[in-house]
C-alpha cells in the first residue's frame, strides 16, 4: 500500500508539472534550456547553488506526500500534517534565499532578502488560515481535516481562508503580484546567473511546487477527495487542476506592487484580516 | 530500524553543528545551524513526540532565515570573495566547551533516563494540547506575551522614527520646575554620535 | 518521435537586446511578437541582438553582455532591415543554435580583473571581514543608513548601458543599502531615441513590465486592451511626482488610456536618492525617454 501511495505521489507530481508546464506555456524554454550550457559565476557558492532547485523539488515532494488521495488514506499519515506543510512552507522561504545567495551577484542578492523579507510575514496569515481549518476538524491531521469536510467544504464555512491561502500559494510558487524573488526590476533576481540546466531545473521546481501547494488548498478548502461518483484521486486530481489553472491566471493578470507597500499591506491588512478569520471560525466551530 | 535512524541522526546533528563553526561565511553557518535543528527535529519525531518535531524545523527554519536576514543587512556579503573565520575568543570558548562536555557528559551518566514507552495507540499531540493549554497554560501565555512586548519595546526604542518624531530632535527631558533646566544628563549634540565608536573588526 | 533539437526550436526564441541610438521602440515592437522572448538576463538568453549602431564607448560592455550569454550563442546585428527579416533571421539563428555546436567563442579573456590578493588573516580582501578589493571587485562596506543612520553595508555598483530595467545607454553608479539607494550619480546618458519612444503603448507596456504583467504588457505593445487587474493601483501614489506631469501613477493613466505625456526637465538623481530599487525603477520608467535624456544632457545632471 505504501509503495502504491508513494508512486501516486511521484505520478502526481510529475503529470501535475507538466500540466503546470502547459498552463504556463513554459514547457518548450524550459526543455531548450535543459541541453544548454551552465555558466559558473565568480567564487560562487556550489554547494548550495546545485542544492537550491533540489530542495525545491524535494520540499513540493514533501508537501504532496501529506496529502490524503483517498478518505482516510495518505502517503504520510502524520497527527500534525499541516504542520508538516507549514515546514515546507518555511523551508522554501531559505531556499529561495540560498538560490539567490549562492551565485554570489548582486541582483540575486537583492532578489533573494527581498524575498525573504515578504516570505516572513506571508508566513503568518498561511499559520492563521491552516489553523482555523484545523478548527472544526479539532486535529492538525489533513485527514481529519478532510472528515470534516464530509457535510460542507471549508471554502464556505471559512470563506476568507481560500483567499488567503491563495496569496500564500503564489508566494510559494513565485508567480505575479508575490514573485519578489525573480521580479523584473532586478532582472529576474534569485535567477539572473542562472543558465542551462540550472535555470531550467527551478523553473521545474516551481511548477512542482505549484503542484504540491495547489494540492494542499484542495484539501483543506475544497474538500480534496470527497465527491460523488468519482474515485478519491480523481476529485482531488480535478480540485488541484482547477486551482493550478486559477493560481497561474492570478499570476499572470494582477500587478505586483513595490516591497515596501506590499510588506505594509502584509502587516497591517493581512495579518488581522487572518486573525479576524481564526476568531470567526473559532467561534463557528465552537 | 528506529535505533540505527536515532544514530543517523544524531550523527548529522553533531556533524552539521561542528561545520558551524569551520565553514567561512555567517551565511553558510546559519543553515548549517538550521540542519542541525532539523536532524533534532526528525529525532524528536521517532521518539513520538511529532508536534514538537515537526515544530523544530518549522521555527528553526524560520529563526534561521531571520537571522541571515540581519547578517546580509549588516554585511552585505554573497558567496565567496571575502572569507571570515566563524571562531573567536578562542580561550573563553575552548574552556566553556570543556566544561559544558564535562558537565552534559556527567549528568548523562549519572542519571538514569526514564524507560515508559509511549503506547503506540496513544493520541500524544491531543495530551500535548490539553497540557499546554490546561495546567501551564498561565506559564506559557505569561512567557508568550513577556517576549512579545519585548520584542515590540526593543523595536520601538532602537528606531529613529517615533510618534513624535525623529529620535535626534529634542530627547531632552522636561525642567524640573517650568520652564528651568532639564533634568538629568543633557544629551550631546548631534544624533548618531553613539555610532561612530562602532567597530568593524 | 520528433528529435530534441525539433522541440528545442519550437521554443520562442530567447533574445537579450543590446538597444543602440533610435532603435528602442523598434526593438521592443520586434519582441513582443509571439515566437520571440525578451530575456531579462543574459544568462536566460541565447540570441543577442544588437540594434542600431553602438557606440565605441559601450563597445566593452556590449562584449562583456555578449560573454555573459551561455553557450551555443548567435549575435545578430539589426541596420535598417524590415522587422519582419530580422525575426526572420532571429528564428534561423535559434534553430542553428537548437541544432547544437560551438557558437561563437568569448571576446574578452575570462578571467578576474585582478589576481587574489588577500590582506587579512583569514584571506579576506579587507583588514576586517568587510571592505577589500578582493579579485579587483570592491566589497560591501558599512556606512550609515540614510533613514536611520544605522550603520549598514553599502555596495557601490555601475549598472547599464544594458541593462534591460534602465533605459538603453544610461550607466548609473548606485550605492546600495540592501534595496535603498544611497546614491546615485549618471554615469553616461541614455542614447537618443526619436519621438517614436516616447508611444503612449510602449511607455505604458514597459512599466507593466515592471509591474510583473509581461503577458499584458505585449498585449498592450500589440495594441490592445492589457487586461490587467490593478495596474494603477499596484504603483505606490506620490512616486516620482514631476512638475506638470503629476506622479508615476497619473503618468501610467495617460499612458494607458493613449495619451502622451510630456514631462518637464526631471533632476534624476534626486527623484532616486532615497528610493528603494524597485521604486527607482518604476520612476525611471515612468518617465518618457525623451525627458530622461534631456534631464541628464543638462549640466548640474552630469
Amino acid at each position: 500500500m505504501i509503495v502504491l501511495l508513494a508512486l501516486v505521489v511521484l505520478g502526481t507530481l510529475l503529470v501535475g508539472t507538466l500540466f503546470a508546464a502547459m498552463l504556463d506555456r513554459s514547457h518548450l524554454s524550459i526543455v531548450a534550456f535543459f541541453a544548454r550550457q551552465r555558466v559558473e559565476t565568480e567564487a560562487p557558492d556550489r554547494l548550495n547553488r546545485d542544492l537550491a532547485p533540489a530542495w525545491y523539488l524535494t520540499l513540493a515532494g514533501a508537501g504532496l506526500s501529506v496529502v490524503p488521495f483517498a478518505p482516510g488514506l495518505a502517503l504520510i499519515d502524520s497527527p500534525v500534517g499541516i504542520v508538516i506543510w507549514g515546514s515546507c512552507e518555511a523551508l522554501v522561504i531559505v531556499t529561495v534565499f540560498l538560490h539567490g545567495w549562492s551565485p554570489n551577484a548582486p541582483f540575486p542578492l537583492i532578489g533573494a532578502y527581498r524575498y525573504a523579507a515578504i516570505g516572513l510575514p506571508v508566513m503568518l496569515p498561511s499559520m492563521f488560515v491552516l489553523i482555523a481549518a484545523a478548527l472544526p476538524a479539532e486535529s492538525l491531521s489533513l485527514i481529519a481535516i478532510v472528515e470534516s469536510q464530509r457535510e460542507i467544504w471549508n471554502v464556505i464555512r471559512q470563506p476568507l481562508g481560500l483567499p488567503l491561502f491563495l496569496i500564500v500559494a503564489l508566494a510559494m510558487t513565485l508567480r505575479g503580484p508575490m514573485d519578489y524573488a525573480d521580479a523584473a526590476d532586478i532582472a529576474t533576481g534569485t535567477s539572473a546567473e542562472a543558465s542551462g540546466a540550472g535555470r531550467a531545473l527551478w523553473q521545474t521546481a516551481r511548477l512542482a511546487m505549484l503542484v504540491s501547494v495547489s494540492a494542499i488548498a484542495a484539501t483543506v478548502f475544497l474538500g480534496g477527495p470527497l465527491g460523488p461518483l468519482l474515485p478519491g484521486p480523481v476529485w482531488l486530481w480535478l480540485k488541484t487542476a482547477a486551482l493550478m489553472a486559477l493560481i497561474v491566471l492570478l499570476g499572470n493578470r494582477i500587478a505586483r506592487t513595490t516591497p515596501s507597500r506590499m510588506m505594509w499591506i502584509l502587516w497591517v491588512v493581512l495579518l488581522p484580516l487572518s486573525f479576524l478569520h481564526l476568531l470567526i471560525s473559532g467561534l463557528v466551530a465552537l | 530500524m528506529t535505533d540505527l535512524l536515532v544514530a543517523l541522526l544524531a550523527v548529522c546533528a553533531v556533524w552539521t553543528g561542528w561545520r558551524v563553526f569551520r565553514v567561512d561565511s555567517m551565511v553558510r553557518a546559519t543553515f548549517s545551524l538550521m540542519l542541525s535543528f532539523v536532524a533534532v527535529g526528525a529525532i524528536g519525531v521517532l521518539l513520538s513526540a511529532p508536534y514538537i518535531g515537526v515544530a523544530t524545523v518549522f521555527m528553526m527554519a524560520v529563526e534561521m532565515m531571520v537571522m541571515a536576514i540581519f547578517m546580509v543587512m549588516f554585511m552585505m556579503n554573497p558567496a565567496g570573495l571575502n572569507p571570515m573565520s566563524m571562531v573567536h575568543q578562542h580561550r573563553v570558548s575552548i574552556g566553556a566547551g570543556v566544561l559544558a562536555f564535562f558537565g552534559l557528559a556527567a549528568a548523562i551518566l549519572v542519571s538514569r533516563p526514564p524507560s515508559n514507552p509511549v503506547a503506540p495507540d496513544a493520541d500524544v499531540v491531543t495530551e500535548l494540547g490539553l497540557e499546554l493549554l490546561g495546567p501551564s497554560m498561565l506559564i506559557f501565555e505569561t512567557a508568550g506575551v513577556t517576549l512579545l512586548a519585548t520584542m515590540v519595546g526593543a523595536v520601538i526604542l532602537s528606531s529613529r522614527q517615533g510618534r513624535f518624531g525623529s529620535a535626534d530632535e529634542g530627547s531632552r527631558p522636561p525642567g524640573l520646575t517650568e520652564g528651568g533646566d532639564p533634568a538629568g544628563q543633557r544629551p550631546d549634540g548631534g544624533g548618531g554620535g553613539h555610532h561612530h565608536h562602532g567597530g568593524h573588526g | 518521435m520528433m528529435s530534441l533539437s525539433r522541440l528545442m526550436s519550437r521554443a520562442p526564441a530567447p533574445v537579450f537586446p543590446a538597444i543602440g541610438p533610435g532603435r528602442q521602440a523598434d526593438v521592443e515592437r520586434l519582441l513582443s511578437r509571439s515566437g520571440l522572448r525578451a530575456a531579462a538576463t543574459p544568462r536566460d538568453a541565447a540570441i543577442l541582438l544588437v540594434a542600431g549602431d553602438i557606440p565605441g564607448t559601450a563597445a566593452a560592455p556590449l562584449a562583456r553582455v555578449h560573454d555573459q550569454i551561455p553557450r551555443p550563442r548567435v549575435t545578430v546585428s539589426w541596420g535598417h532591415d524590415e522587422p519582419d527579416a530580422i525575426a526572420a533571421r532571429i528564428a534561423e539563428a535559434w534553430r542553428e543554435v537548437c541544432a547544437g555546436g560551438e557558437g561563437e567563442g568569448d571576446r574578452l579573456p575570462d578571467e578576474p580583473p585582478n589576481k587574489w590578493k588577500g590582506v587579512g588573516p583569514n584571506g579576506q580582501g579587507g583588514k576586517g571581514m568587510m571592505g577589500g578589493v578582493p579579485y579587483g571587485r570592491p566589497m560591501a562596506m558599512t556606512g550609515p543608513d540614510i533613514r536611520d543612520g544605522l550603520q549598514l553595508d553599502r555596495y557601490t555598483a555601475r549598472f547599464g548601458p544594458f541593462a534591460p530595467m534602465l533605459p538603453p545607454g544610461l550607466v548609473l553608479e548606485v550605492t546600495l543599502q540592501g534595496d535603498v539607494i544611497c546614491d546615485v550619480t549618471v554615469e553616461t546618458q541614455p542614447f537618443a531615441q526619436p519621438a517614436d519612444a516616447d508611444a503612449p503603448d510602449l511607455c505604458a507596456a514597459r512599466m507593466l513590465r515592471l509591474l510583473g504583467l509581461a503577458g499584458p504588457a505585449d498585449r498592450a505593445t500589440a495594441g490592445k486592451k492589457p487586461r490587467g487587474v490593478w495596474m494603477r493601483g499596484a504603483v505606490p501614489g506620490g512616486l516620482g511626482s514631476v512638475d506638470g506631469a503629476g506622479d508615476a501613477r497619473d503618468r501610467l493613466s495617460r499612458w494607458l488610456s493613449g495619451t502622451p505625456v510630456t514631462a518637464s526637465v526631471p533632476d534624476i538623481p534626486a527623484l532616486l536618492k532615497g528610493a528603494e530599487w524597485s521604486e527607482a525603477m518604476l520612476i525611471l520608467a515612468s518617465l518618457p525617454p525623451s525627458a530622461i535624456l534631456r534631464a541628464c544632457q543638462t549640466p548640474e545632471a552630469a
